[in-house]
């Protein structure tokens, strides 16, 4: 029967692997392209900002940056400027036009975990969030604070509507709120998306992010099983964002998968994401809003932490994790050292239309 | 020899003896001041288990701005030049009652096996089952005449009487567990039935005891007869499981979640003469999503935490009361893919407070990245030798008897922290 089948060949519509994996000697919390294509940056567990010039066929590592104490948890680029945010809640904008990276400002911004940071669609605004539980916009020209919203919970993360004229915020319950001029005036809850594990708070709103149309919001993060496991399935919920109501939703097929860990919107109309996953796991995925499952899952680089694509929707960065990053008591290195774990990030180039 | 076990052991008559006069409490004993005195000898214990293991990292040893750190920023404290972790503010106002050891290494990274050895001390085997630290203080100690259960175990989930704790002492040393801190079921005698029937029904018990008895081992027929006469005293203090009573600004304090009531209820227990109260907290064993699993925990173990080692302190009860706050290891400097940290038993950190602790100080340390412990590594024999110093029990004098085997109550190749004795 077997000899019957059609062999199936090699998918021409699934993303190619570009080379070898950047390998940052650090992991890596956020991946993102500038806005023209050009730069992909890193944000790093070891406080610095990570860039490589991937516009030739061979991408070139640029002057890493130290940024903040801490992690670097979060980055984007504005028009002008890669900003970032730091796990000591500090908030930083630095000139892209030069060859190292140059400040332009920085800001105590949050009390602690600056969690994530979104920059409005003309790129003259920021907001941020944090653990501290607030939701802050800023001028991105001089970093100076313009408003504030108190979630008084953990907000997890941040982002602009189409307009510009309203920010969403996703807290650790689950709950995401519409926020324009510092009232609250939508809320959209995805409540699954939090446990109460024993005495832990597990899970929470982890991603947004609205769709190129501008209706659809997208609300990323698991149905969580346990806490310090961490079994999770991971789980998008689309929302209408005019109504408030559900429209469809991704869910993974077990609790291996983890946490949707980021989110990103190809022009082609369709969501890219990745997956925590337990040790070995996690995955990157694209979907199609009200499709079943998705049309392409990428398994080969473990334990998913981030994903980025670029302004024209050719090429695609995960970031990863080496393998064999986990274990009981001490794992030595090739050299009897007891190295850390690093975020390998893997280019790669999408088919269009 | 100071003394033996022997001479503490908790005899049926002794305690229904004490229980007698327990009836009225200590004040009824005799004159306030004796009272008072009675309770200025008690040794006592509060032994908080993080169960998983608490990250040494993001608690008592902070490494921040280096590989392994995290994402957390290290605080000051209410001692100069001690900084502790971010997630734990209460406890940093509290610094000046702690003591924490950074150096401490343990055997083994497994929970299944780990558990037992940290808490019967890991002593060299002899062959025989060491009793957890709970059935070997009430052993070693008594009940301080409280008349109440020596060794009180509050956990989450179901309680009973867990004898297995016990090892060779025989099961009378088991803890009586309070699941979810109440009280053992059918504690209360049901409305409609009178005391005379209850008495009546205690008697037909017994009876049926002795039957039973005859054909089994003494040590557990002796355990049966313990765990209805600990029911027994416990009904007479049914009162102090209603935390209701309690001022709300207690109930704010130590928060509403399982960790919070049990300690604000072992604060309780202590406050009644309970030798040795076990708060057990489940999971702690963050391998994945650790950082924002510690956001979530340790500011739940933390205030409360701090608030019982401050109410302990407003009331006198530091001197008498031997705080530990521990796990089976510690967690992994290295940060896995999953953002977590695994099992770690080669350098993490115990804090401890009150009674024979010397106040605000740190003993031992890791090196710079955590990795390592940079000075002598301190395993779990010599805490428990830390611990009975702390108590006045003379660990080169005082022994367990197995029979007529004497045998060593901590590893007797490993000695105390002295850094950290008052």
């Amino acid at each position: 029967v077997n000899a019957l089948q059609p062999k199936k060949g090699p998918d021409p519509n699934a993303p190619k692997e570009l080379g070898k994996p950047l390998t940052p000697a650090t992991q890596v919390n956020r991946v993102r392209f500038s806005p023209d294509g050009k730069t992909l940056a890193a944000a790093c567990f070891d406080g610095h900002l990570r860039r490589w010039d991937v516009s030739a066929k061979e991408p070139a590592e640029l002057p890493p940056t130290f940024a903040f104490n801490g992690w670097v948890s979060t980055l984007a680029f504005t028009p002008k400027a890669l900003v970032a945010g730091g796990s000591w809640g500090a908030l930083g904008a630095w000139d892209t036009s030069v060859r190292d990276l140059k400040l332009l400002w920085s800001a105590d911004a949050h009390d602690g975990w600056l969690r994530t940071l979104a920059v409005s669609p003309d790129g003259t605004r920021l907001a941020t969030c944090g653990k501290d539980g607030f939701v802050r916009l800023w001028n991105a020209a001089d970093g100076k604070k313009v408003a504030e919203f108190d979630a008084k919970a953990d907000v997890l993360s941040v982002c602009f509507a189409p307009d510009g004229k309203s920010v969403f915020a996703g807290d650790l319950f689950g709950v995401v709120r519409e926020i324009a001029d510092g009232k609250v005036s939508r809320t959209f809850e995805a409540k699954e998306l939090h446990k109460l594990d024993r005495i832990q708070d597990v899970g929470g709103a982890r991603c947004l992010l609205v769709s190129g149309d501008g209706k659809t919001l997208f609300v990323a993060g698991a149905e969580p099983k346990t806490g310090g496991f961490v079994q999770a399935i991971p789980l998008v919920i689309a929302f209408d964002r005019a109504t408030g109501k559900r429209l469809s939703q991704y869910k993974g097929a077990n609790d291996t998968e983890g946490y949707v860990t980021d989110l990103a919107w190809h022009p082609d109309g369709y969501l890219a994401l990745t997956t925590s996953g337990q040790p070995g796991q996690g995955k990157f995925h694209f979907w199609k809003p009200g499709a079943d499952k998705p049309f392409f899952t990428g398994g080969k680089h473990p334990n998913c932490h981030s994903v980025a694509i670029s302004p024209d929707g050719a090429t695609l960065a995960v970031s990863a994790t080496n393998a064999n990053s986990s274990g009981n008591g001490r794992v030595k290195g090739a050299a009897g050292d007891y190295p850390a774990n690093s975020s390998p990030i893997q280019l790669w180039s999408v088919p269009r239309g | 020899m100071l003394c033996t076990p022997v001479e503490h052991l908790l005899s049926r008559r002794r305690f229904l003896g004490a229980a007698g006069a327990s009836t009225l409490g200590l004040a009824g004993l005799a004159t306030p001041a004796v009272a008072e005195e009675l309770r200025k000898q008690r040794r006592q214990v509060l032994f908080v288990w993080l169960d998983g293991g608490m990250s040494q990292l993001e608690s008592w040893d902070p490494k921040p701005n280096t590989p392994f750190g995290g994402p957390f920023r290290a605080i000051p404290t209410a001692v100069p030049g001690i900084h502790i972790s971010e997630l734990l503010p209460q406890s940093a106002k509290v610094m000046k009652h702690l003591a924490i050891v950074r150096s401490v290494s343990t055997q083994d990274n497994s929970h299944s096996a780990g558990i037992d050895r940290i808490q019967r001390g890991d002593p060299k085997n002899r062959g025989v089952v060491y009793p957890f630290f709970g059935s070997a203080v009430a052993n070693l100690v008594g009940d301080n005449g409280s008349a109440l259960p020596p060794y009180i175990w509050v956990k989450p989930m179901n309680g009973g009487f867990i004898y297995k704790d016990a090892g060779f002492l025989g099961p009378k040393y088991g803890a009586l567990a309070l699941g979810d801190g109440k009280p053992p079921e059918n504690l209360v005698r049901p409305k409609d039935l009178t005391a005379e029937e209850d008495a009546e029904r205690n008697e037909l018990r017994k009876l049926i005891d002795a039957k039973y008895a005859e054909q089994r081992r003494k040590e557990y027929t002796e355990a049966n007869t313990h765990a209805f006469e600990m029911a027994a005293q416990l009904q007479k203090k049914i009162e102090l499981f209603d935390l209701s009573k309690l001022p709300e600004k207690d109930r704010d304090r130590y928060g509403t979640h399982d960790l919070g009531r049990h300690l604000l209820l072992a604060r309780r227990l202590l406050e009644e003469g309970v030798t040795f109260v076990k708060v057990t907290s489940y999971g702690w064993d963050t391998h994945g999503d650790h950082f924002n699993g510690a956001a979530s925990l340790h500011p739940k173990f933390d205030r409360p935490f701090a608030a019982i080692v401050e109410d302990l302190a407003d009331r006198g009860m530091l001197d008498n009361v031997l705080v530990i706050a521990c796990a089976e290891f510690g967690r992994t400097p290295r940060i896995n893919g999953h953002i977590g940290r695994d099992h770690w038993p080669e350098a993490w950190s115990v804090c401890m407070a009150g009674r024979g602790i010397k106040k605000g100080v740190v003993a031992g340390k890791t090196n710079d990245k955590g990795t390592d412990v940079a000075t002598e590594p301190v395993d779990i024999g010599g805490l428990f030798h830390t611990w009975y110093r702390a108590l006045g029990i003379d660990t080169q004098k005082v022994e367990f008897r197995n029979g007529g085997q004497p045998l060593p109550i901590a590893h007797e190749d490993m000695k105390p922290v002295t850094e950290v004795l008052a």
